[in-house]
C-alpha cells in the first residue's frame, strides 16, 4: 500500500497538552486540599497529598517531554511551534510551583501563623480557578483550531480575561499578605518562610497568566 | 507476434490501471472518507463513475503525451516493431517499479515511472536524440509546479473560507451564502474542462464565444441549484450521518460540498492518471492496427473507457483497504479542509491534463493539503514527507530509465 497522504498527518500535540492541563487541574485540587489540611493542623494526609502531587508533577513532566520530543523540525502546525512550546513551558511551571508550594509548606510542619492563615487560604483559593481555567482553555483551543470559529475565539478571549483578573486578585492578596506578615510577625524565620510561601503561590497565578497570554497570541488573527 | 505483444501489454496495462486505482485514486478519495463527507461505499461508487468519465472525456491529451509526445515517433517509422516492443518495455518497467513501490510503501508516482520508462526505451532504441527533451523537461517542471500550484489554490481557497465563513459572526449563514459561489467555481472549471477536452474527443469543437455562452450559465445554474439545495437543507435540518455527528453546522454544509469535490477529483484523476496505463497501450494498438508508426491516430474512445473501468476495478478490489486506512488516519481532515484541498488538487490536475502534462495526483493532493496547512488550516503535518517525495522524484526517473533500457536490450535480442 502506498499511503502517502496519511503519512503526512501527525498526531496532534494538543492532545498531549490537554492531558498536561488536566494534570495541572488535578494538582490544583489536591493543592487546595493539602493547603487546608496543613493550615488546620489536624490533618494527617498532608504528606500523602504532597506525594500525590509530586507523582503527578512527574507524570506531567513526562507528558511535556513526550510532546517536545514529537515536535521535530519539519512539522507544520496550526499555531507557531515556538509559541506552543512556550505555552507548554508556562503550564508546566504552574505544576512545578504547586509542587514547590507544598514542599515549602511541609518545611514547617507546625502550620502557618494564625494571623495569616485565613488570608493564605484565600490566596490559595484565588489561584485555583486560573489553573482550572487553563484546562478549559486548552479544550477550547483544540476545538478552535479545528473550527476556526469566531464565536469560540471570543469565548477563549473571555476565559483569558478571567485568568488575568484572577492573577490581579492574587497579586493584591499576595501584597496584602506580605504586609500583614511584616506587621504582625516578629520571628525572622517565620517571616522568611511565610513570605517565600506567599510568593510561590503568587507565582502560580503569574505562570497561569503567562500561559494564557501565550494562548492569546496563538489565537490572534 | 503483434497480437502476443498486444495481449501482454494489455495485461500489464490493466495491472497498472488496477494499481493506480488501488493506490492513487484511493489516496485521492481517502480525503473525503477521512472527513466523513462520504462513506466508503459512496467513495467507491463515485470513483468508478467519475474516474471513468474523466478518462473518457478528458483523458486524451495526457494519453497522447505518453503515447507519442515523449519520443519522436518518426525516428521509429522505419521499424514499427521497435515502438511496439519499446512501449511494452515501458509498461513492464513502470509496472515493476510501481509494484515494488506498493510492496514497500514507497511514495513513488506511477506518472513518473511511466515517463521515465518511455524516455529509457527512447534512448536505448534510437538514441538520446529520439527523446523530445523539451517536452520531458516541461513535464519534469510540471511535477514541481503542480504541487505548488495545488498548494496555492487550496491555500487561497482556505484563506477565503476562513476569512469569509469560519471567522464570521454567523458562519452557518455565511456558508449558505458562499456555497453557491463555490459550486459555481467547481462547475465552471469542470465544464470548461469538458468543453476543452471532452468535446475534442467527441470531435465537437466550439469557439471561444460559445464556450463562454455555454459555461457561465450552466455553472450559474449549478450554483443556483446549490443555493436552493442548501436552503432546503438548512430549513429542513441538515441530514446528519453518524460520522458527521461531532461536526459544526459549517462542516455539515461543507460535507455536502465535499461530495462534489470528491466527484471532481475522481474526474480529474481519470483525466490524468488513466493515461499512465493506457498511453503505451494506445501506441502499441496503433502500430498493430496500422502496421506503421501513425502520428495522427487518436486514442480510441473505448480504450480510455476500459482504462477508466480498470482503475475503478482496482479501487474496488484493493483500494477500499487503502481508503479505509487513510480515512482512519486523517481525522484532522474536516470537510472544509478536505473541500479546499480537493478543490486545489483537482483544479490543478485538470489544468495540467488540458496542457497534456502527466502529473502525480497524489503529489498534487499532498501539495494542496500542505497549502491549507500553511494557512494554519490543517492539524499537525509532517513536512518530512515532502523530502521523501523529492527523493522519489530523483530516484524514480533514473531507475525506470535504466530498467527500461535493460529490458529493451534483453527483449530486442529475442524479438528484433
Amino acid at each position: 500500500m502506498r499511503l502517502l497522504l496519511s503519512s503526512l498527518f501527525l498526531k496532534s500535540p494538543f492532545e498531549g497538552l490537554q492531558r498536561h492541563a488536566d494534570k495541572a487541574k488535578e494538582c490544583a485540587q489536591l493543592f487546595k486540599e493539602a493547603a487546608v489540611c496543613h493550615v488546620e493542623g489536624r490533618c494527617k494526609d498532608f504528606d500523602a497529598l504532597t506525594d500525590q502531587v509530586a507523582r503527578m508533577e512527574s507524570e506531567a513532566d513526562s507528558i511535556k517531554r513526550n510532546i517536545r520530543n514529537h515536535l521535530p523540525r519539519g512539522i507544520l502546525m496550526p499555531v507557531d511551534k515556538f509559541q506552543f512550546l512556550q505555552y507548554l513551558g508556562e503550564q508546566d511551571k504552574v505544576i512545578d510551583e504547586v509542587e514547590a508550594a507544598l514542599y515549602w509548606l511541609s518545611f514547617r510542619p507546625r502550620g502557618l501563623p494564625k494571623e495569616v492563615a485565613p488570608d493564605f487560604l484565600h490566596l490559595v483559593d484565588s489561584v485555583i480557578p486560573s489553573i482550572e481555567t487553563l484546562a478549559e482553555l486548552v479544550r477550547m483551543a483544540m476545538d478552535f483550531f479545528r473550527s476556526k470559529s469566531e464565536d469560540q475565539r471570543k469565548k477563549m478571549k473571555r476565559l483569558i480575561q478571567d485568568i488575568r483578573q484572577h492573577e490581579k486578585e492574587a497579586d493584591l492578596l499576595e501584597q496584602e499578605l506580605k504586609g500583614m506578615v511584616f506587621r504582625n510577625i516578629q520571628d525572622a524565620l517565620v517571616v522568611f518562610h511565610t513570605v517565600r510561601l506567599v510568593e510561590i503561590v503568587g507565582d502560580i497565578a503569574d505562570h497561569a497568566q503567562n500561559a494564557s497570554d501565550r494562548m492569546r497570541a496563538m489565537i490572534a488573527k | 507476434m503483434d497480437v502476443v505483444i498486444l495481449s501482454i501489454a494489455t495485461l500489464i496495462g490493466l495491472y497498472m490501471a488496477a494499481n493506480i486505482g488501488a493506490n492513487d485514486l484511493a489516496n485521492a478519495m481517502g480525503t473525503s472518507v477521512g472527513s466523513g463527507a462520504i462513506t466508503l461505499k459512496q467513495a467507491v461508487l463515485i470513483s468508478i463513475i467519475a474516474n471513468t468519465l474523466g478518462a473518457v472525456l478528458a483523458g486524451g491529451y495526457v494519453t497522447n503525451t505518453i503515447s507519442k509526445g515523449l519520443i519522436n515517433p518518426t525516428l521509429l517509422a522505419a521499424d514499427p516493431n521497435k515502438l511496439m516492443i519499446g512501449m511494452l518495455v515501458a509498461l513492464l518497467s513502470a509496472g515493476i517499479c510501481v509494484h515494488l513501490a506498493t510492496l514497500f510503501g514507497l511514495p513513488v508516482s506511477t506518472t513518473h515511472a511511466i515517463v521515465g520508462a518511455v524516455v529509457g526505451f527512447g534512448i536505448v532504441s534510437v538514441g538520446p536524440g529520439a527523446v523530445t527533451w523539451s517536452k520531458v523537461l516541461s513535464i519534469a517542471a510540471s511535477w514541481v509546479i503542480s504541487p505548488v500550484a495545488g498548494a496555492g489554490i487550496a491555500g487561497g481557497m482556505y484563506f477565503f473560507a476562513e476569512r469569509r465563513i469560519l471567522s464570521a459572526d454567523d458562519p452557518e449563514r455565511q456558508s449558505g451564502r458562499y456555497a453557491p459561489f463555490l459550486i459555481f467555481i467547481v462547475f465552471l472549471v469542470l465544464i470548461l474542462s469538458l468543453i476543452f477536452q471532452g468535446l475534442k474527443n467527441l470531435h465537437l469543437e466550439i469557439g471561444f464565444f460559445w464556450t463562454i455562452l455555454l459555461t457561465i450559465p450552466c455553472a450559474a445554474a449549478a450554483g443556483g441549484f446549490g443555493r436552493f439545495w442548501m436552503r432546503r437543507q438548512m430549513h429542513t435540518g441538515t441530514h446528519v450521518r453518524a460520522e458527521q455527528a461531532g461536526y459544526s453546522s459549517v462542516d455539515r454544509i461543507f460535507a455536502q460540498l465535499q461530495v462534489l469535490t470528491a466527484c471532481y477529483i475522481a474526474f480529474a484523476h481519470g483525466a490524468n492518471d488513466v493515461a499512465n496505463a493506457i498511453g503505451p497501450l494506445a501506441a502499441i494498438f496503433a502500430v498493430v492496427k496500422s502496421k506503421s508508426v501513425a502520428l495522427s491516430v487518436e486514442v480510441p474512445f473505448w480504450m480510455l473507457f476500459i482504462g477508466g473501468i480498470a482503475v475503478g476495478g482496482g479501487l474496488l478490489a484493493f483500494g477500499t483497504r487503502v481508503m479505509d486506512t487513510i480515512g482512519k488516519n486523517i481525522t484532522e481532515m474536516t470537510p472544509i479542509r478536505g473541500f479546499c484541498a480537493q478543490f486545489g488538487a483537482a483544479t490543478t490536475i485538470l489544468v495540467c491534463s488540458r496542457l497534456g502534462f502527466p502529473v502525480s495526483t497524489t503529489h498534487v493532493l499532498v501539495g494542496s493539503v500542505v497549502g491549507v496547512g500553511i494557512m494554519r488550516g490543517m492539524g499537525t503535518l509532517d513536512l518530512r514527507v515532502l523530502k521523501n517525495i523529492g527523493l522519489s522524484w530523483i530516484v524514480t526517473l533514473p531507475v525506470t530509465i535504466l530498467l527500461a533500457m535493460f529490458l529493451y536490450k534483453m527483449l530486442a535480442i529475442f524479438l528484433l
